[in-house]
């Protein structure tokens, strides 16, 4: 059995007093995962936590190797975030957020400019992103989330709010990128669409806990 | 239409009340009724004759007028009144902006009235001149910040002071982390941020007043004026905070390492004080040394870490931290009085850096649970 690619052991997290997530253990190997859960069930909290977006308890290893606490800044460069409704800054542009994320994450620009290309982010990533709408807003986020060389990609909702010729690219992209060995976990309230994707498994989110179904 | 003069010009003045009645008092609360027209007769005279008087008078027109443009735009920036936008676009164009011009004169109306009487005064004196500049002077100010509200209209998402310009920055300069805070200052705070450095600077001016009135020009003295511009900046803190809170947690998932995400810290509070080092430069005029400078710069700058860094507790809210500013303003110029300055600066900066290193990703927003 191959090694996993995200291992999460006693990872907890409370708002103050309040748990919202307690995890024993999980491992995931390499492959694209859905994850599910009711609002609320706390989806985005766990991709956060994993994302190093919120501190939390226990521990996180990507690659059996990098560890959250250990390698903060190694680990944020194999695992990429994009959230369900992406905030930024009203002032930056599309290009201020690219070059940043070129900058820290690494990796080769010229796949993310094409990708840009195909998803129609080049025609505004000269505007700040006070005149984006949210579907645009979106695009950009999903295209900052394959930036680097990241070892999973979390996707927060990422079917909702784009077009459906975008959807289509995005299938495309995360087949790609999964045939070049990057993972993904995806949140999602509908499934997946198995003609797109091949589904590694499904994780269900529910009474704080993740299992692998 | 009601409707635009309710949103405009009722709004000003209704969140302008206490500048208004802080205004009122000084023209005519603090001279005796029986004088009050000889106290006004005598100012207008005052800058009718003198030119200096005349450029101050009129600066202080145009700050008025600024107020009212920045009034303007913050409402049209704001979701509520985003309606405007598809209403006042499908007016026609004369119509439109006889309307801006309407809404611009009520709002400026109370300088305008003055300004009339002022110049009917200099004409009536033969200060032909200084009334045709007052004239000339009240006219541009109704007319030129319809341009503003125009562009606004038409280009929603341009930012007020930074059209084409901004435009041309977005083109050929990538904003580094350490300016966003400023960029968001600059573009949705303005008044803000001048008012701070307008206060700041005034701040400094009377250190140095009162340095050359007792003709005592020490250090510890300039400290003492610093201290007090750190204070002014420390409200800008919490805002620094929200601000990161709000719109910057997608840097938390970038590789960047604490040593970095310290330095934009730092960089950003250095860049803060820069024309406060410029002022006190130039007002010292040569009678303290680089040294001096550099040391009162440094503990400024020291004192602002270390009040933004504390704010990396999550429980530290606006009340909280300014009994802490206090303290440790207290303490620092107890030390600074008793020569001590650099085991101060040292002490600040250690503790700074203890903090930031130990909160910053542990850092989370506080959210008061019921």
């Amino acid at each position: 059995m191959s090694d996993p690619v995200i291992s999460l052991q006693q990872v907890r997290k409370h708002y103050q007093d309040v748990p919202v997530l307690d995890i024993p253990q999980l491992e995931l190997n390499a492959g694209i995962y859905w994850l599910k859960g009711e609002n609320g069930a706390g989806k985005t909290t766990c991709m956060k936590v994993m994302a190093g977006l919120l501190p939390f308890q226990g521990d996180i290893t990507i690659n059996n190797t990098v560890n959250a606490r250990q390698h903060p800044v190694q680990f944020r460069r194999l695992i990429n975030y994009a959230e369900a409704e992406p905030l930024y800054p009203a002032f930056l542009t599309g290009r201020d957020l690219l070059q940043l994320y070129f900058r820290t994450k690494g990796g080769p620009q010229e796949p993310i400019l094409e990708l840009a290309e195909r998803m129609g982010v080049d025609n505004f990533v000269n505007n700040p992103v006070s005149s984006y709408s949210s579907g645009m807003l979106k695009k950009l986020s999903l295209l900052l989330a394959f930036a680097g060389n990241p070892a999973i990609i979390l996707l927060d909702e990422p079917l909702i709010t784009i077009d459906t010729r975008t959807l289509a690219i995005l299938y495309d992209v995360i087949r790609t990128w999964s045939q070049s060995g990057a993972s993904f976990l995806i949140t999602s309230h509908q499934p997946l669409d198995t003609n797109e994707l091949t589904v590694a498994g499904t994780l269900t989110i529910a009474n704080r806990n993740i299992t692998l179904n | 239409m009601g409707i635009f003069r309710r949103i405009f010009t009722g709004r000003f003045y209704v969140e302008n009340t206490g500048f208004f009645l802080v205004l009122f008092y000084f023209l005519f609360g603090i001279v005796n009724a029986s004088n009050l027209l000889y106290y006004h007769m005598g100012l207008m005279i005052g800058f009718l004759s003198s030119w200096s008087f005349l450029i101050l008078v009129l600066a202080l027109w145009l700050l008025y007028n600024l107020r009212i443009t920045g009034f303007v735009i913050k409402t049209l920036e704001q979701p509520q009144y985003s309606f405007l936008y598809s209403t006042m676009t499908c007016m026609d164009d004369q119509e439109r902006r006889g309307r801006w011009l309407r809404l611009q004169f009520q709002m400026y109306l109370p300088v305008f009235v003055y300004g009339l009487i002022a110049a009917v005064v200099g004409i009536f004196r033969h200060y032909y001149l200084a009334a045709t500049i007052i004239l000339v002077f009240n006219i541009v100010m109704c007319i030129w910040p319809i341009r503003f509200y125009e562009k606004k209209l038409w280009q929603p998402d341009v930012f007020f002071f930074m059209t084409r310009f901004s435009r041309w920055l977005d083109r050929h300069f990538v904003k580094p982390p350490v300016l966003y805070f400023y960029y968001e200052l600059f573009t949705a705070f303005p008044r803000k941020i001048f008012t701070t450095k307008l206060w700041s600077a005034g701040v400094l001016w009377l250190t140095f007043f009162l340095m050359h009135q007792s003709d005592f020009l020490d250090l510890r003295a300039l400290q003492l004026g610093m201290i007090a511009c750190v204070l002014l900046h420390t409200q800008l803190m919490i805002h620094h905070r929200a601000f990161e809170e709000i719109y910057l947690p997608f840097m938390s998932n970038l590789p960047i390492s604490t040593l970095r995400s310290y330095s934009r810290v730092i960089g950003f509070y250095v860049l803060l004080l820069v024309p406060e080092i410029i002022i006190i430069f130039f007002q010292s005029n040569g009678r303290f040394s680089t040294t001096a400078i550099g040391t009162a710069a440094i503990t400024g700058m020291t004192m602002l870490l270390l009040f933004r860094v504390l704010l990396y507790f999550p429980r530290m809210n606006a009340e909280v931290h300014l009994r802490w500013i206090l303290v440790i303003a207290f303490v620092v110029l107890f030390m600074i009085l008793g020569g001590a300055v650099w085991y101060a600066v040292a002490g600040m900066q250690l503790v700074s850096a203890l903090i930031f290193f130990k909160q910053f990703r542990e850092y989370e927003p506080w959210i008061d649970i019921e």
